[in-house]
């Protein structure tokens, strides 16, 4: 599965994923506590910047956004048909605002970037017995593994019943995609158990 | 034999032979004792109460299907625990806190099941990972281990790709890369076709480590030194593979 | 966490994830895409209980942070939580919670089929609808710059897809309970 993330050399690029996510979660806060129209227009072009200058080329830029930028623009729109102008345009250049910072994160961070983030910041709460902090890189593995197996399976059980001249129907291809999905489990875990790759648990 | 001749099927062969004197050089002598050991779920007994010793450098178990041949085997690596009696391998009780895991390694049957993360050489250091071996020496070992299978190629590959046989060798190699000097092999040729048989036949041929095998596939242990056959959850037969072969075929039919 | 509790999640999370790529269904005009990876959230909770139909929802949300394009359409990345309708996505792992919450309790192996797959029927359409769109809609209210009113109304022509979903979720649940049950039953 390819990642979101873009190769390049750029100022977000060399800073630590730490920094970005924590300037993200500030960025969040400050944006929805103003309703300050100047300067949440401000916001969205300096993020708009940093985002546009990244390297990206220019038609892929804009296409990462299309889907959320499409979201915000209808609602927008919505609003301002049957609302004053004055709280639309402040949704509008709130969401903008974080989507361009939002993108930039994620353009610049590499999946192992934040998994190792997500890791460290869950260790702690490996001493109160909640999580073992690898299990998140263990789990998002096993996703991206499994993933094209699943889609495999799909195709499979639905030729067979094309074979046997079963009409196609939901239900009909997602129970047995689940249950033989899920059979699996009991094998996988007990090589990840007898390679003691969770070895803090009992 | 010179330990610096290139890989070669042909010469898994002639190592075989060797590797008697070798294991004297190296030290690496089984020992895995049963005391009295049975696994039962509820009413049904799984495995009968076994005391013996085992120390041969190949060893088979064979037996017809529910005749608890795994269950004996995942006791041994602690997967399964004895309701009754203990099972010690290198002097350590495998429900210890320690438990047996570091010294046995297990193979499964399904190829597909055991190699966990997308690309081979992520799966195959994250089992290093978990014990916190340095990045650099990772690597290291990483390609180490696929080299001595031949099969350093396979590390860059995504693991849904591969053939039955070549998704083996990377669970060989993800096993192995921690250092066990054990390994429990649960009918690791039953789900290949019969060129990736050959192969993973060979490789288990070549290994230095102590190796238990549990499979139909008689041609797989027809020389091993010691073979345990078992039936109905108890322990039909122990004898060179010759006789205890012999003796399966007598209770198969 | 078991080995086997942490393995289910995460292979459910993959079946969320494959639901995303299989080709979508896609009503309505208004912005919430509707696809068959919404019903897999229903389904983790039917299937694997509350707290591993979670876990398999908070791992599809580790995904999508990571940057991985695992939700239909192939959006994911951090923007993905920008948007008006990221209250829906929030609301998943709490759609699931409830949804497997209610199942647990719901659903006795000595029931009829029918009364089975009701129950399945009720937990997927009070977690899978009344939750997620609670979630969906103040978030929608809050930063979409419109009122509860009109998010509510916004959002309701999404719901008869939904309710249509919630009864393939049951009759799923149903299935594999049959075939394979997995689903801890509580009183």
């Amino acid at each position: 599965m390819q990642s979101l993330y873009v190769e390049g050399e750029s100022f977000m690029h060399r800073l630590p994923a730490r920094a970005k996510l924590a300037v993200l979660a500030i960025l969040g806060v400050i944006l929805f506590t103003t309703r300050d129209i100047a300067l949440l227009s401000l916001a969205v072009l300096a993020t708009a910047a940093i985002y546009f200058r990244l390297g990206i080329p220019l038609a892929q830029a804009f296409d990462r956004l299309k889907p959320v930028l499409l979201t915000i623009a209808i609602v927008a729109l919505f609003s301002l048909a049957f609302n004053p102008w004055h709280g639309a345009v402040v949704a509008l250049l709130r969401l903008t605002s974080l989507m361009f910072f939002a993108a930039a994160v994620t353009a610049t961070t590499t999946v192992a970037e934040f998994i190792d983030e997500i890791t460290l910041l869950a260790r702690p709460l490996e001493r109160i017995g909640l999580v073992q902090a690898n299990d998140v890189g263990l789990a998002v593995g096993l996703v991206v593994r499994f993933v094209p197996e699943i889609l495999g399976r799909y195709q499979a059980i639905k030729e067979a019943h094309a074979a046997r001249g079963i009409k196609v129907r939901p239900v009909t291809l997602l129970a047995p995609l689940i249950i033989l999905t899920l059979r699996d489990a009991d094998n996988i875990a007990a090589a990840i158990d007898a390679r003691g790759i969770r070895r803090h648990v009992s | 034999m010179p330990e610096n001749l290139p890989s070669h099927p042909l010469l898994h062969f002639c190592r075989r032979r060797y590797r008697s004197e070798r294991q004297k050089d190296e030290g690496l002598h089984l020992d895995i004792r049963f005391e009295g050991a049975s696994v039962s779920y509820g009413a049904r007994q799984a495995l009968a109460p076994l005391t013996l010793q085992l120390s041969e450098n190949r060893i088979g178990i064979i037996g017809l299907n529910g005749s608890g041949k795994t269950t004996f085997a995942r006791l041994i690596n602690g997967l399964a625990k004895p309701t009754a009696g203990r099972v010690l391998v290198n002097g350590r009780d495998t429900t210890g806190e320690r438990g047996a895991l570091s010294d046995v390694g297990f193979i499964f049957q399904q190829p597909q099941n055991q190699i966990i993360l997308p690309i081979v050489k992520d799966d195959i250091a994250f089992g290093l990972k978990s014990r916190s071996v340095a990045k650099g020496e990772i690597e290291a070992k990483v390609e180490a281990v696929l080299t001595r299978f031949g099969a350093a190629h396979l590390a860059p590959r995504r693991a849904h790709e591969l053939s039955g046989g070549e998704l083996q060798i990377a669970a060989l190699a993800a096993v192995l890369v921690t250092g066990p000097d054990i390994l429990i092999l649960d009918e690791p040729t039953n789900q290949l076709d019969l060129k990736n048989r050959a192969l993973v036949q060979r490789l288990i041929e070549g290994l230095p480590e102590n190796a238990i095998v549990i499979t139909h596939d008689l041609e797989l242990i027809a020389d091993f030194d010691r073979v345990l056959v078992f039936h109905e959850g108890a322990l039909a037969a122990d004898a060179p593979a010759a006789e205890a072969i012999a003796r399966y075929r007598e209770i198969a039919r | 966490m078991s080995t086997r509790d942490l393995v289910l999640s995460a292979l459910f999370a993959a079946i969320i994830v494959a639901l995303g790529i299989l080709p979508p269904i896609t009503l309505g005009f208004i912005p919430v895409p509707i696809t068959a990876q919404s019903m897999g959230v229903m389904m983790a909770g039917v299937v694997l209980g509350a707290r591993r139909g979670s876990i398999a929802v908070l791992i599809v949300w580790v995904l999508v942070a990571i940057g991985l394009p695992v939700l239909s359409g192939g959006r994911g990345g951090l923007a993905a939580f920008a948007a008006p309708t990221t209250g829906f996505l929030i609301g998943w792992l709490f759609a699931a919670f409830t949804t497997g919450y209610l199942s647990e309790r719901l659903v006795k192996a000595e029931q009829s089929g029918l009364v089975q797959t009701v129950g399945f029927f009720l937990s997927a359409m009070i977690g899978g609808i009344v939750v997620l769109y609670a979630f969906g809609i103040i978030y929608l209210a809050i930063a979409g710059g419109v009122s509860l009113e009109q998010a509510f109304v916004g959002s309701m022509a999404f719901v008869p897809g939904d309710v249509a979903k919630a009864f393939v979720a049951a009759l799923v649940g149903r299935a594999v309970m049959v075939g394979y049950p997995l689903l801890p039953v509580r009183a």
